[in-house]
């Protein structure tokens, strides 16, 4: 009896966290759902329109036809990626260094990083452009990588750091006395438990990069096809499309596939219980 | 050891400085040698920028002289871009922009004054080359005009029975609206948007009002206001009393984007607007036309504000002669007739440019087309935007003002001064030339004894904290490794953060401002005198707010992440995943469309107050509120949640084990162990997320800082410090004034996030 009374309990204690959750997905969902009915909207000429009264594809199609959509995404996807790669392996080595090595200053330097964070930069676009100037970074997409790079890994190293110092020490010491040098100690021990936080900071970059603005609308003054998509957008708000809701919210739609595709194939990295073995000590 | 690290730091901060002052190499002796190439800056229209190209390369072919057409993405951005690529080697040497933009980049010394013959002059409407007129000189040549008549829908309204002053149109739209039964509104017979001083300017005019008056030798006179004299108390009035007839938008937060909507369902008889949406009425299979718009009672012609779009030349250019004759090749009415057949695509007739070109404005492609022909004429009589840079200072203040004269019900006469004052202080912040202020000696000494306070108590705690025992040596090598290691990042953070934060510590002691872009000085500490004196009314609340804000969002966001990602980690693998890849959406997606999405939802007749049945949600100043912390919540817990969930594995199980034993319920567990455990990693994550909270612009694309209830200029409900203190200092475009506000705001949030750091760590744990 009591067993049946606990699978019971068991039961409405799943079914409350479904709902919950179900509930948390719509409210989640809804203002994507508004964003795809714009998008398909015919005629939207403000965004307090509840629900557009005619539907068409042609919104889409004119991205293809009409603007740079192709470019734009292939410039975003590229620095993104190269954002995603440089970041990774900088935040990768400099968590290790700050979490594992013992050296003079060590904790002075990782207050020293969080408090230039504090500094809104985005507000000082004039002396970010300084040295736009000076290193001679105008109207290359290679500069958004390195400074969209920079942008990330100076957030995500706080991440990173936190986390290198929870994985527990006595399996790196187990390493060495074992023999293992300092640097197979880190591709072998240290990397594969870090994969969790690695994808993490791989897709933070990589969302970082792909949505950032301000920077790349001052680098990038030349050209409209070298524009990343972000900038691109943009123009459908003000520019030869007058306000073009439609337009911009299917430009958005199409934009977070390559973000949810990532998501996606890093999933299982987070999901993977790859502590679970090294863990217990 | 400590004196090599900061000798280490020493050396990194010189590197850096010594990378940033060098200047680039000159290119104008290399230059001098190849044949002068010349950079236009144009449009973002394609099918007009190959038309450019076009001329170009006959250009090239008659002259020998290059020219490279670029593309560019909108014309709003043409000014700060000129500025900031006037001198280096990207520079353009033609630029097309916006006649109103043109103000601070003269001012500065941007832009080359024009010799225009009256040959060319007399091929052109007035307005193209008055647009660029300033102090005497002319800037640029006009190309296009954007601008508005009265618009009317051809099923509701016969061309015969247009008004011809707007005493008409005012009874004329009486006359037009059609009320159901039940008193909702049928038909309109204009539509007006009683806030806006953009299209409505032609009536207030007529009125009696005006912005900026003119000055003996035709320049604006940015002292002189005229939006509280009694014109313009009359037109508020006989605004107030058509407010009840319905030919005004009802909904306080509903601007011309309503309108437009209305006008293409086909309910609105005349509407004063331009062709920016006509696209759409077509579409909808509206027939409209556009005429000029009606006189004034007096007679005379009304004008609508205009904007004139045109080529101006950069003053650094290494190629001023090259330039002026490209230019005038441009201006050729067979090259403006083949690039405005473009710009409208052709025989599409899109009415994306109308033309100033005489001789393009009677040709028979503009003549045949109703439309085309319509805006086109309505050009020779406009008023083109004040181009001085006072000009946009209105922005800030009219909308609100307006409101709260029609909606809240405030004495006329009363708002109108109040809005007078509050442009008039704004011009006059704008126009004084700051004295360099230097510290008096009691600030000196305060300075001093702070920080020699300062670094007593760190010494003290220092020596308390750290007993002998705890004496770690540092091994050379590995401290030489480490900080090899690290070089290339320290020297991205020197460059990319460093620099930047010295070099807007160096700028807010200057006098940069719009006014003055280039050859600012040094004034010492005049903007941080102008912050201490006059800058601090409602800071005390304002701050608190700021604070409140990003606490509750961080807060909420983490626990709120947490909660959840330990309840996907108890459910099926497989749903889970479907949940997770949901719930990642408000953070992968960019946020500036989602935060839009959100103000047009949050919108008096928006879906959140049509589904949930509240009115009007950013109404009210704590609704307002609330809903704004509620939607930064939406969009930072997935981040956290993601954080929160590649710390949960990291959490040794037997934690959970042993306190299940001693009786925990989940919920214990959950308060008792996860979340003190995630919170202890992520702790620096979480300060720095209460520092992008608390310098949180997104706020203001979601509420706009509003609703506003104190007088003009005072922050708005939701205003943040940063968001109210840099529209404070923008609307006059003091940059340097910014420039030391956000560094009294970096100070603050440091004190603040190296006292969090402490406490946080207070935990003896630190040999890790």
């Amino acid at each position: 009896m009591e067993k049946t009374a606990q699978k019971k309990k068991k039961k409405a204690v799943s079914l409350i966290t479904h709902l919950f959750l179900i509930c948390l997905a719509v409210v989640v969902l809804l203002p994507f759902v508004y964003i795809v009915l714009i998008s398909f909207g015919r005629g939207v000429t403000s965004v307090s329109t509840v629900i557009p009264s005619s539907f068409t594809t042609r919104n889409y199609s004119q991205l293809f036809t009409e603007t740079k959509y192709l470019s734009w995404m292939g410039n975003s996807v590229l620095v993104a990626a190269g954002t995603m790669t440089v970041a990774v392996i900088i935040v990768f080595t400099s968590s290790y260094v700050l979490s594992r090595m013992r050296f003079c200053g060590r904790h002075k330097l990782f207050s020293g990083i969080l408090l230039l964070q504090v500094f809104p930069l985005v507000l000082s676009m004039v002396s970010l452009f300084k040295i736009f100037v000076a290193i001679g970074f105008l109207n290359k997409l290679s500069s958004l990588i390195i400074v969209n790079s920079v942008f990330s890994s100076a957030g995500l190293i706080l991440v990173a750091k936190g986390y290198f110092d929870a994985i527990p020490h006595s399996l790196d010491e187990a390493a060495k006395v074992d023999g293992a040098s300092r640097m197979t100690i880190l591709l072998r021990v240290i990397f594969p438990l870090a994969l969790p936080i690695l994808s993490f900071i791989a897709i933070q970059s990589f969302v970082i990069s792909y949505n950032e603005y301000a920077v790349a609308s001052a680098i990038m003054s030349e050209g409209v096809d070298t524009l990343p998509l972000a900038v691109g957008l943009q123009s459908m708000l003000h520019g030869q499309f007058g306000q073009n809701w439609s337009l911009y919210c299917a430009g958005a739609v199409l934009g977070s596939i390559p973000m949810i595709v990532l998501f996606y194939s890093l999933q299982k990295y987070f999901i993977g219980d790859l502590l679970a073995g090294g863990v217990k000590e | 050891m400590r004196r090599r690290l900061s000798f280490l730091i020493c050396l990194m901060m010189t590197v850096c400085i010594w990378a940033c002052g060098v200047t680039p190499a000159r290119p104008s002796q290399i230059l001098a040698k190849e044949p002068p190439s010349l950079k236009v800056w144009f449009s973002q229209n394609d099918s007009e920028n190959k038309v450019l190209e076009q001329i170009a390369s006959r250009f090239t072919s008659e002259t020998g002289i290059p020219v490279e057409v670029v593309p560019r993405v909108n014309v709003f951005n043409a000014k700060n871009d000129l500025v900031n690529n006037a001198e280096t080697d990207a520079r353009p040497d033609i630029v097309f922009m916006q006649a109103p933009d043109i103000g601070e980049l003269v001012v500065s010394g941007y832009l080359l004054p024009l010799d225009i013959g009256d040959e060319t002059r007399s091929r052109y409407a007035d307005a193209a080359f008055e647009a660029f007129r300033y102090g005497g000189e002319i800037y640029g040549a006009g190309y296009s005009i954007e601008l508005y008549g009265l618009i009317y829908n051809k099923n509701l309204i016969s061309e015969d029975h247009l008004p011809e002053t707007w005493s008409e149109f005012f009874d004329r739209a009486e006359q037009l609206t059609l009320k159901n039964a039940d008193g909702t509104i049928a038909q309109y017979g204009a539509l007006l948007d009683c806030k806006d001083v953009w299209f409505n300017y032609p009536i207030i005019r007529n009125f009696g009002g005006y912005y900026y008056g003119v000055d003996r030798n035709g320049g604006y006179n940015p002292f002189d206001i005229g939006y509280n004299n009694e014109g313009m108390i009359q037109y508020c009035e006989f605004l107030k009393e058509k407010m009840r007839t319905g030919i005004i938008l009802r909904g306080q937060n509903q601007s011309q984007s309503e309108i437009s909507a209305e006008f293409m369902e086909g309910r609105v008889a005349m509407i004063i607007y331009g062709l920016w949406t006509a696209s759409y009425w077509q579409n909808a299979g509206i027939e409209y036309g556009i005429v000029g718009l009606p006189r004034r009672d007096d007679g005379t012609m009304s004008k609508p504000l205009a904007t004139v779009n045109g080529f101006v030349i950069n003053r650094f250019t290494f190629h001023r002669e090259e330039a002026l004759r490209f230019l005038a090749y441009i201006l050729r009415d067979d090259h403006q007739q083949m690039l405005i057949e473009a710009a409208n695509h052709h025989e599409r007739k899109t009415g994306l440019r109308t033309p100033v070109n005489l001789s393009v404005i009677n040709s028979a492609y503009v003549q045949s087309d109703e439309i085309l022909r319509g805006i086109s004429e309505i050009g020779f009589d406009c008023e083109p935007f004040p181009n001085i840079p006072e000009g946009t200072i209105w922005y800030n203040y009219t909308s609100p003002a307006l409101k709260s004269i029609f909606f809240d019900g405030v004495d006329t006469k009363t708002k109108l001064d109040e809005l007078s004052e509050s442009i008039r202080s704004d011009v006059q912040k704008m126009n004084i030339v700051p004295e360099p202020v230097s510290l008096p000696w009691y600030a000196w000494l305060i300075l001093g004894a702070t920080v020699v306070t300062a670094a007593w108590i760190y010494i003290l705690s220092r020596r308390k904290r750290r007993p002998v025992l705890y004496r770690l040596h540092y091994h050379r090598g590995e401290t030489m490794l480490a900080w090899g290691l690290l070089m290339p990042l320290l020297i991205l953070l020197g460059m990319f953060y460093l620099f930047p934060i010295l070099h807007n510590i160096y700028l807010s002691m200057t006098d940069f401002s719009g006014v003055n872009l280039k050859n600012y000085s040094f004034v010492g500490f005049y903007n941080y005198q102008q912050i201490f004196t006059d800058g601090l009314k409602g800071f005390a609340a304002l701050l608190a707010w700021t604070v409140l804000f990003a606490t509750l969002v961080v807060t909420i966001s983490f626990i709120f992440g947490t909660f959840i990602a330990v309840l996907l980690d108890k459910i099926d693998a497989r749903l889970a995943k479907i949940y997770r890849i949901i719930y990642i959406l408000p953070w992968v997606v960019p946020s500036v469309i989602i935060l839009l999405m959100w103000s047009g939802m949050l919108s008096d007749n928006g879906s959140i107050s049509k589904l949930l049945g509240i009115a009007d949600p950013l109404g009210q100043p704590w609704k307002a509120r609330f809903w704004t912390i509620l939607v930064m919540i939406w969009f930072s817990f997935p981040y956290y949640m993601i954080v929160a969930y590649s710390f949960l594995k990291a959490i040794p199980k037997d934690y959970y084990e042993a306190s299940s034993v001693d009786g925990a319920g989940p919920v214990r567990q959950f308060f008792s162990i996860t979340l003190p455990l995630v919170f202890r990693a992520v702790l620096p994550t979480l300060i720095m997320g209460f520092i992008m909270q608390f310098n949180q612009f997104g706020v203001y694309i979601l509420t706009g800082g509003g609703p506003f209830s104190g007088r003009l200029g005072e922050p708005g409900a939701t205003d943040l410090l940063i968001t109210h203190v840099f529209n404070l200092a923008f609307n006059s475009k003091r940059y340097a004034l910014a420039a030391a506000y956000s560094v009294v705001i970096f100070i603050f949030v440091s004190v603040f996030s190296v006292a969090a750091m402490r406490v946080g760590k207070a935990s003896p744990d630190r040999l890790g």
